[in-house]
């Protein structure tokens, strides 16, 4: 099996102006593997999954997703020219997202929200389009409320139908920011499900994500940022059982009280 | 009674008039509106200076100075227009600036997060510009729209100046030739009021055709 990376970070730094909120940042991402980013806010986790399919536009370093260099013309670090829009479609687009704030368009109907990157960037037929839409609505168990409008719905709904849509594009990695920060505590396990069973297909997963038991259970890699650096990054059996840096203890410290408390309770 | 109802046709030609007018000069500036606010955000640097200008021009000045520089200014330029034509360039000059801001403030409406989704999902600038921002800025602006054209529609009453037989002046005429004020301005209202009332009704059904019956199901 090849493992050569489908996405990869090297060197990734982004300012805005003076402020340097991500110094240098460097990942690799095999096919099938779920990464998840931790830390504190402000340490740049989200800024780093968005420099990933270029909604935020990387300054310092490279991208590059299937072997081809995301948003810049050539690679190396001086003064750069910005690849066109249309190039920077044509190498995200095995990559795609899911928002926090969902981020669904409201005038259009459920089935309508899965099936427009089809129908608007892809020279699909509209019918295909929504057989596809459909499906992914299955995947996610909305295929109920296809006609539904957005606003219509739950916040969990809401989502699973955020990832229908990142579903329907047939993707190869899936950037999911904050998955379920958005949401009330008891439709946070609606989402989450969707999430494992993707999992279990072996989708391929960056997540930023507080939920520290979530990610230590889905994770093959786990990355804890802070002031825009990878402090710690390994397998979860590390980052959550055998730490090794003290900022990184002192991160997961509540989590850690919170997981004993409840293991004692049930004992 | 019968003085009132002896002036419904001559308020008949007259409201015919009235409605070409304004309502041509809505459209026409409601299409150059749309026009420069997609200019506007298409080459935000270099437009936004002639944009912010034109806007404070026009919103800066009476309606009436500015028909009068149309009918009796562009002539010496070499431009020469009939009452209504002058009439209908100049109101479509002026709204154009209003609805423009109109316009504007329907993109502003939009999310960022719903042009992100746009783009992360490879949806081309021009697609989301269509499918995506269009439908919600157009729904968001249709009262205003209206209201700018009701606006537009109650200004075309300059225009009775430089003797465009529209309504106001009808009204005028009525009065210089038979001195009777009440029955003449009191058709003016009612002619006024119908066309207004027939923009808010368009506006309300226009407004009901394109929100989606928000469905529970």
């Amino acid at each position: 099996m090849s493992s050569l990376p489908i996405l990869e970070l090297r060197a990734v730094g982004k300012s805005y102006g003076a402020n340097r909120v991500l110094k240098g940042i460097d990942l690799a991402v095999t096919r099938g593997e779920i990464v998840s980013l931790i830390g504190p806010s402000g340490s740049g986790k989200t800024t780093a999954l968005r420099c990933m399919n270029f909604l935020e536009a990387y300054d310092e370093g490279e991208v590059w997703i299937k072997g081809q260099l995301l948003g810049y013309r050539s690679a190396g670090r001086s003064e750069r020219d910005r690849d066109s829009e249309k190039s920077v479609a044509e190498v995200r687009r095995p990559v795609s997202m899911v928002f926090q704030q969902f981020n669904l368009w409201p005038h259009m109907t459920v089935l309508g929200n899965v099936a427009a990157p089809l129908v608007l960037s892809k020279k699909t037929t509209k019918a295909d389009a929504h057989k596809q839409a459909l499906a992914a609505l299955t995947r996610v168990g909305l295929a109920g409320k296809a006609d539904a409008y957005p606003t219509s719905l739950s916040g969990g709904q809401q989502q699973r139908v955020g990832i229908a849509r990142a579903l329907a594009i047939e993707p190869e990695v899936m950037l999911l920011d904050e998955p379920t920060s958005a949401l009330d505590p008891e439709l946070v396990e609606e989402v989450l499900s969707v999430i494992r069973s993707l999992a279990q297909d072996g989708m391929t997963m960056v997540m930023v994500t507080h939920e520290m038991s979530f990610a230590a259970k889905i994770s093959d890699h786990v990355v804890f940022m802070e002031a825009g650096q990878i402090v710690e990054a390994g397998p979860p059996e590390q980052i959550f059982g055998n730490t090794r840096t003290p900022r990184l203890q002192q991160f997961l410290k509540p989590w850690f009280d919170r997981s004993l408390t409840s293991v004692a309770g049930v004992a | 009674m019968n003085s009132f109802l002896s002036l419904i046709p001559r308020f008949a030609e007259a409201i015919l008039v009235t409605l070409e007018v304004s309502l041509l000069a809505a459209f026409i500036g409601a299409l150059g509106g749309f026009a420069l606010n997609a200019l506007r955000l298409r080459f935000p640097r270099w437009l936004a200076g002639p944009y912010r200008v034109y806007v404070w021009l026009v919103r800066g000045t009476p309606y009436l100075s500015q028909l009068v520089i149309v009918y009796f200014g562009l002539p010496v330029i070499g431009i020469t227009m009939t009452a209504v034509q002058a009439t209908i360039v100049s109101l479509a000059f002026y709204s154009a600036a209003y609805f423009a801001e109109i316009f504007r403030a329907g993109w502003a409406s939009i999310p960022r997060g719903h042009m992100e989704a746009a783009r992360a999902f490879g949806i081309s600038r021009w697609s989301a510009f269509r499918s995506i921002e269009m439908p919600q800025a157009i729904a968001f602006a249709i009262p205003l729209l209206a209201n700018q054209t009701i606006l537009v529609i109650k200004e075309s009453a300059v225009a009775s100046i430089i003797t465009v037989p529209e309504l106001t002046m009808t009204a005028s005429d009525i009065v210089a030739s038979t001195y009777t004020y009440i029955a003449p301005y009191a058709m003016l209202i009612v002619c006024y009021w119908l066309l207004t009332q027939c923009i808010a009704v368009a506006a309300r059904w226009a407004q009901a055709l394109i929100t989606p019956s928000r469905k529970t199901s």
